[in-house]
C-alpha cells in the first residue's frame, strides 16, 4: 500500500526512496500503517524528530518561514497541541493510513530568539562561510523551522500546510523535500553512496554532553541546516579508492586507518613512511571535532533531488552550541577534499525548542 | 562524570583497609625479626643486568627506591615500564646498550614514577616511543587516535622530576623522547633520528619547568615539538637541523592546557631542514625552521636559523587560537626561503609579534617586518601561502629504514653508583651568555649537514 501510493507519484527521487522504504519493512520506522508501532511519541523532554525514532523516517519535508511579528509566539501552544492531536488521533483527511511515524519538530530562528531572550543560545545567526556566496538570500536564515518526517512522503505537504494555518503572519521562505536510504540508527548511505552519520553521540550521557542544552532550555538544541548540491558525477569519476580517500572510510564504512565497518577513525595511524592512513584532506579528518574543541554533532542528514542536476545532501545536525558547527565548517572550507564536490545552496540555524507535554506547552519558557 | 565520581568514592574505603593490613603486617615482621629493616631496606641499591637480573623489568622489580639499574652492553628486547621512584636506568655504554623494539613493540622505556633518570643507552625501532615520561599511563598506548577525549591533567597529575640524558633514540614510529604531562625535568645531551613524528617532544604541561638542552635531532619528520607545554620550558643550545621541520610550538585542541605560551628558545642551530632520509611530516611540512601555530608570548632569541627553503620562522593560527606576542630577537636569520612569515588567516589574526636585530632578513607581510619588540604588530592577517616558496617534499622514508646515527658521546664519570636525587625544580639556564651558535654546532654528533 505504501509502495503503491508513492509509485503513483512517480519521480526519480521518490521512486528510489519508495524502494528503500519497502526494503526496510522490518524496521520499526516503517512498520505496518495503522498500528501503534508507527506512532512516534510526541510528548517528552525533547521534541520528536531529533533522537526519536532512533532510525529516521525515510521521507522528510523541511519548511523555513518568516514571521510578520517575531515577538508574537502565542501560536506555539496551539501548534504543539495540534501536532500531538495529529499523531494521537490522525484525521482521515490528512493521515488516511494512520500516524505513519509522523514527527513534526519546531524551531525558532535567531531573529525570533533574540527578540525574546538576546543572550540565549540560538540568538546568533549562522555566519557566511567561504563558499556561501552563491546561496540565494531567500535560502538563508528564517524565523521558523518546521520539519516533518514520516514513512509516507505524501502526507508531509498537507500536514505542514495544515500547521502553517495556525501561525499568524507565516510567510514561506524556502523548503525542501528529502529522503534517505535504509539504515540502522542515524547511519545510512548518503547521495555519494557512502555510509554517513556514523560517528554521532549515542546514549543519554553522550547526548547530554554534546546535544541537549541546559536550563532554561533543557531538552532543546541548536540545529544547523545546510543544503549541499553535490557534483555526484564528478565524484563518481574518481576511482573507488579515490572516493574512499576523499571520505576517509571505505564503501563498507570501515576507516582507512583499519577496523570494522562503523569503527571509530584512528587519526594518528600512519604508514611506515610517515603518511597518515586517513589522508590529511580526508573528510573524516577535516570534520573531526578533536581539532576544533567541538562537541560531537548529532547528524541526521537526508538526500534530496530537485531535478535538473540539483541533487545532493540536506545536511541536518544538532549540537549544544553553534560554535561547534562554525569551527568545523571553517576547517572543512580550508582542508576538506569533499568540499570540492559540494556547493551550498541553503544555510540556516534554529533553536529547537525543548520538548513538551499535555501540561507543559511548546515554547512555554519563551513567550 | 557520574561514573568517575562514584568510582573513587567506592574504592577509597577498600584501599584504606589494605593499607591498614600492610602496616600491621610490617609491624608484625619487625616484631618477629627484631630489626628496624622492612622490605624496602632489604632491596639492593644497584642491580646489574644481566648479572643480577635477566631483564630490565626483572631488575626494576628488585631494585630499591632511588637505586640504580645498570645495563651491560647488549640488545634488550623489552618494553620497560618504570614505576620505582627515584630510580636510575643507566647503560654502561650509550652506543652498545640497546633497547630494541624490533618494529613490533610499542615503547622502549615508559616512566610513570617521580624522580627517574634514564641515561647512556639507545632505544630504537619501537612503534610508538623510545622514552616516554608521563603522568598519564594510557599515553603509552598512543594518543588514542580517535581524539574524542583528551587526557585529563586533573585526573592524571603531571609526573614530577625526571632526567633523560645521553640517550640515543633511533627510528621510533612516533616520538624518540617524549615528556607528556610531566614537570620539573631535563632532556639533555641526547640524540633522536628516524622518528615518524618528532624526535623530542614536550607536551601538555603548565609551569612545566623543563629544560631541553644540547640535544641533536636529525632525520625526523620534526626535530623538536611542543604542543600545549607552557611557561618555563627552555629550549637552549640544541641542534635541530636536517629534519623536515626543525621545531614547532603548537597550540592543539587535541590535548589539554591550550594555548601554548611563554617558552624560551635560545642559542639553537635550526638549519637545512630539507631531509629526504626521514619519514614524511604527515601534514606535508617541509623546509621549515621553526613553526609556531597558535603559540603565544614565546621568546625566540639568539638562534641560528638558516637554509630552510620554505620559511625560517613561520607564524600561523590554530583554528581560532591566534599566534600572538612572539618575540623574535637577535637571531642569525638568513638564507631561508623566506626568513620569517606570518600566514595567519582571518579566523584568528595574529598580533603583537615582533622581530628585532635580524639584519636584512626577508619578512612577510610588511606589517611583521616593521613590528619592533616589545610593542609588536597590530592585529592582522598574514600572507597567503601563494606568496611563499613552492616546494615539493621528497617521499617519506620508512622510519625503520632511516640510516643509523653516528656513535654518540658517552656519559662521563663513575657509572656504577646512583646519581644524586633529582632536584625539586630545574634551574632556569643563564641566558645572558647565550649567542647564536656556529653553523657547525654539534656537527660531530650529526650525520647530516
Amino acid at each position: 500500500m505504501l509502495t503503491g501510493a508513492v509509485g503513483a507519484l512517480g519521480g526519480a527521487a521518490l521512486g528510489v526512496g519508495a524502494t528503500l522504504a519497502a526494503e526496510q519493512s522490518d524496521d520499526s520506522a516503517a512498520a505496518t500503517p495503522g498500528t501503534s508501532a508507527d506512532r512516534v511519541p510526541v510528548y517528552g523532554a525533547t521534541q520528536a524528530g531529533i533522537t526519536r525514532p532512533a532510525t529516521p523516517q525515510p521521507f522528510g519535508l523541511i519548511a523555513v518561514a518568516d514571521l510578520d511579528n517575531p515577538r508574537d509566539l502565542t501560536f506555539l501552544e496551539e501548534l504543539g497541541e495540534t501536532i500531538a492531536a495529529l499523531v494521537a488521533d490522525p484525521p482521515r483527511g490528512l493521515l488516511p493510513d494512520g500516524p505513519v511515524s509522523l514527527t513534526v519538530t519546531v524551531g525558532l530562528g535567531p531573529r525570533v530568539v533574540a527578540a525574546h531572550r538576546p543572550a540565549w543560545p540560538g540568538s546568533q545567526p549562522l555566519p557566511r562561510f567561504a563558499r556561501d556566496k552563491t546561496i540565494s538570500t531567500t535560502a538563508t536564515d528564517g524565523d521558523l523551522l518546521l520539519t516533518a518526517y514520516a514513512t509516507d512522503p505524501t502526507v508531509l505537504p498537507p500536514v505542514l500546510d495544515h500547521l502553517a494555518q495556525l501561525i499568524p503572519g507565516y510567510r514561506p521562505r524556502w523548503s525542501q523535500r528529502c529522503f534517505r536510504g535504509p539504515g540502522q540508527g542515524t547511519v545510512a548511505r548518503n547521495p555519494l553512496n557512502f555510509l554517513d552519520n556514523i560517528q554521532v553521540p549515542r546514549g543519554a550521557e553522550e547526548l547530554a554532553d554534546n546535544v541537549w542544552l541546559g536550563k532554561p532550555l533543557a531538552g532543546g538544541t541548536i540545529c544547523v541546516l545546510r543544503r549541499l548540491r553535490l557534483d555526484i558525477d564528478a565524484f563518481h569519476a574518481l576511482s573507488v579508492a579515490g572516493r574512499e580517500r576523499v571520505i576517509g572510510r571505505r564503501l563498507d564504512g570501515s576507516p582507512l586507518s583499519g577496523g570494522r565497518p562503523l569503527s571509530a577513525v584512528n587519526l594518528d595511524a600512519k604508514t611506515p613512511t610517515g603518511e597518515y592512513l586517513i589522508p590529511n584532506d580526508a573528510h573524516v579528518r577535516a570534520a573531526h571535532p578533536s581539532f576544533t574543541g567541538s562537541h560531537l554533532m548529532l547528524r541526521r542528514g537526508y538526500g534530496y533531488d530537485n531535478g535538473a542536476g540539483d541533487a545532493g545532501l540536506m545536511f541536518i545536525c544538532f549540537q549544544r552550541d553553534l560554535r561547534s558547527f562554525v569551527m568545523t565548517q571553517r576547517r572543512l572550507d580550508q582542508l576538506d577534499a569533499l568540499m570540492h564536490y559540494a556547493t551550498p545552496t541553503a544555510s540556516a540555524t534554529f533553536l529547537i525548542l525543548p520538548g513538551y507535554t499535555a501540561r507543559l506547552a511548546l515554547g512555554g519558557g519563551l513567550s | 562524570m557520574a561514573v568517575s565520581a562514584a568510582g573513587p568514592a567506592r574504592a577509597r574505603p577498600r584501599r584504606r583497609t589494605i593499607l591498614v593490613l600492610l602496616i600491621a603486617f610490617a609491624i608484625s615482621l619487625c616484631a618477629a625479626c627484631g630489626s628496624s629493616g622492612h622490605e624496602q631496606a632489604s632491596k639492593p641499591t644497584v642491580v646489574r643486568v644481566p648479572g643480577d637480573a635477566a631483564t630490565i623489568t626483572a631488575a626494576l622489580g628488585k631494585v630499591a627506591t632511588n637505586g640504580l639499574v645498570l645495563l651491560s652492553p647488549g640488545t634488550y628486547h623489552e618494553s620497560v615500564t618504570v614505576t620505582v621512584p627515584g630510580v636510575t636506568i643507566r647503560g654502561t655504554n650509550r652506543n652498545t646498550v640497546i633497547i630494541d623494539g624490533q618494529g613490533i613493540r610499542p615503547d622502549g622505556i615508559v616512566v610513570t614514577a617521580a624522580g627517574v633518570t634514564v641515561q647512556n643507552l639507545t632505544v630504537k625501532d619501537n612503534t610508538f616511543y623510545g622514552v616516554l615520561v608521563t603522568g598519564e599511563p594510557s599515553a603509552a598506548e598512543g594518543q588514542g587516535g580517535n581524539g574524542y577525549s583528551t587526557a585529563d591533567p586533573d585526573k592524571f597529575p603531571p609526573v614530577q622530576r625526571f632526567r633523560v640524558d645521553h640517550v640515543t633514540a633511533e627510528n621510533n614510529g612516533l616520538y624518540g623522547i617524549y615528556a607528556f604531562d610531566a614537570q620539573h625535568g631535563v632532556i639533555e645531551d641526547s640524540y633522536a633520528s628516524g622518528s615518524a613524528d618528532s624526535g623530542i617532544y614536550v607536551g601538555q604541561c603548565r609551569q612545566c619547568d623543563i629544560l631541553v638542552q644540547r640535544n641533536v635531532a636529525e632525520r625526523n619528520a620534526v626535530g623538536f615539538e611542543n604542543a600545549n607545554a607552557s611557561d618555563s620550558v627552555y629550549v637552549v643550545a640544541n641542534r635541530w637541523s636536517g629534519n623536515r621541520v626543525g621545531m614547532t610550538l603548537l597550540s592543539s585542541y587535541q590535548e589539554a592546557l591550550r594555548p601554548q605560551h611563554h617558552n624560551t628558545v635560545a642559542g639553537n642551530l635550526i638549519s637545512d631542514n630539507t631531509s629526504a632520509q626521514s619519514p614524511a611530516q604527515a601534514s606535508g611540512g617541509y623546509g621549515i625552521g621553526i613553526g609556531i601555530s597558535g603559540g603565544q608570548d614565546n621568546s625566540i632569541r639568539d638562534n641560528r636559523i638558516s637554509g630552510n627553503p620554505y620559511v625560517g620562522v613561520l607564524l600561523d593560527n590554530t583554528e581560532d587560537i591566534p599566534a600572538t606576542g612572539n618575540q623574535i630577537i637577535d637571531n642569525a636569520l638568513a638564507a631561508n626561503g623566506v626568513d620569517a612569515a606570518d600566514i595567519s588567516d582571518s579566523q584568528a589574526p595574529s598580533s603583537k609579534n615582533c622581530i628585532n636585530g635580524s639584519g636584512h632578513a626577508t619578512v612577510r607581510p610588511a606589517a611583521l617586518a616593521k613590528a619592533r619588540c616589545p610593542e609588536g604588530s597590530a592585529r592582522s592577517t598574514g600572507v597567503a601561502d601563494t606568496q611563499l616558496p613552492t616546494l615539493t617534499a621528497p617521499p617519506g622514508m620508512a622510519f625503520l629504514d632511516v640510516p643509523p646515527p653516528r656513535a654518540q658521546p658517552n656519559l662521563t664519570g663513575p657509572l656504577d653508583t646512583p646519581g644524586p636525587a633529582l632536584p625539586a625544580t630545574v634551574r632556569a639556564p643563564d641566558l645572558t651568555t647565550v649567542s647564536a651558535p656556529a653553523p657547525d654546532y654539534l656537527a660531530s654528533s650529526a650525520g647530516t649537514g
